[in-house]
């Protein structure tokens, strides 16, 4: 807990400086996620402020400050999640494929081929977000909860309310739609590249 | 299935390594300095709406209490001036002057014609 259960409690009763200090307590951390999980920092800041609105609408609910950070991380999934459903709804004329550099970029990156400097970096964001808008958002959000952000399966149960064992399931299922999806583009690149 | 097993597993540490790059490629983001101004901004304007309808509907009430009131006291006043009223009906005031106005008449006299 990056806050004591005191402040919590306080920001939940409608004090505004305690709210102010729980916000920026988490604000980073939670903005880290959000970047991570919707793969665009243009409009990280526009979901982060969904997500710290939605949480002072909804403290009173908080049932103890012990559950806090799931709830938290709970209020930054379901923005996450929205936000990749509207995008998903606005690109869906134009959503392009995974170009064939992205595919061979990923290809590289699975197989430690290549050097992550600076220039890289950018790309190998654009091309790991291409290939998970492949899959739904809830596998997106699920695997960047677990993947990238290295949640416990205890604590992504907390997050959503599930057994782990359930977990274990969403989480294997989700994993083999990638796969699926990045070996799907592989051939399509293959494909394109050997008919030229 | 050796070879499959194997396959999968190869696949699983691919995308590991896919989710770990893509880890280092995302930098932790500061949040711009007008972070807080405007999370609040958004909060009182969310706040003024439910105000604005509140205020809406005090004034509406208020105005609807004061129309029945002058509506209670136009009514009882009304009342009043329907009591100093005559208590004879619309009819019987009518079949009064028409006697009286019958008075100018001759009564009409049934004779027999004259042989």
């Amino acid at each position: 807990m990056l806050v004591d259960y005191e402040l919590i409690r306080r920001a939940r009763e409608g004090d505004g400086p305690a709210f102010n200090q729980l916000v920026a307590a988490y604000r980073k951390r939670i903005l880290g996620t959000i970047a991570r999980t919707i793969g665009r920092p243009e409009d990280v800041e526009d979901v982060g402020q969904e997500v710290f609105l939605r949480l002072y609408y909804s403290l009173d609910q908080l049932r103890s400050a012990e559950v806090f950070e799931p709830w938290l991380y709970r209020l930054t999934a379901n923005a996450a999640y929205d936000y990749l459903r509207k995008r998903r709804r606005r690109m869906e004329s134009r959503m392009a494929d995974l170009s064939e550099q992205q595919v061979l970029l990923a290809d590289a990156i699975a197989g430690e081929k290549i050097d992550r400097d600076e220039g890289q970096k950018k790309r190998i964001r654009e091309a790991v977000d291409a290939l998970l808008d492949r899959v739904s958002e809830e596998d997106r959000v699920l695997l960047m909860l677990k993947e990238v952000e290295g949640l416990s399966l205890k604590e992504l149960g907390e997050i959503y309310h599930v057994k782990e064992n359930a977990l274990k399931v969403r989480l294997f299922r989700a994993r083999q739609r990638v796969l699926k999806a990045f070996n799907a583009a592989r051939k399509q690149a293959s494909a394109v590249g050997s008919a030229r | 299935m050796d070879r499959q097993n194997h396959q999968m597993e190869s696949d699983d540490g691919r995308l590991d390594v896919l989710f770990r790059a893509y880890r280092e490629a995302c930098p932790d983001l500061e949040p711009s300095a007008d972070f807080m101004p405007r999370l609040w901004q958004t909060i009182e304007v969310r706040q003024g709406v439910p105000a604005v309808f509140g205020r809406l509907a005090r004034n509406v009430a208020t105005a609807a209490l004061a129309l029945s009131t002058l509506l209670g006291l136009a009514v009882t006043i009304s009342g009043s001036r329907v009591a100093q009223l005559p208590a004879e009906s619309y009819v019987e005031v009518l079949a009064e002057e028409h006697n009286s106005a019958n008075l100018d008449f001759e009564p009409v006299r049934l004779t027999a014609p004259e042989q």
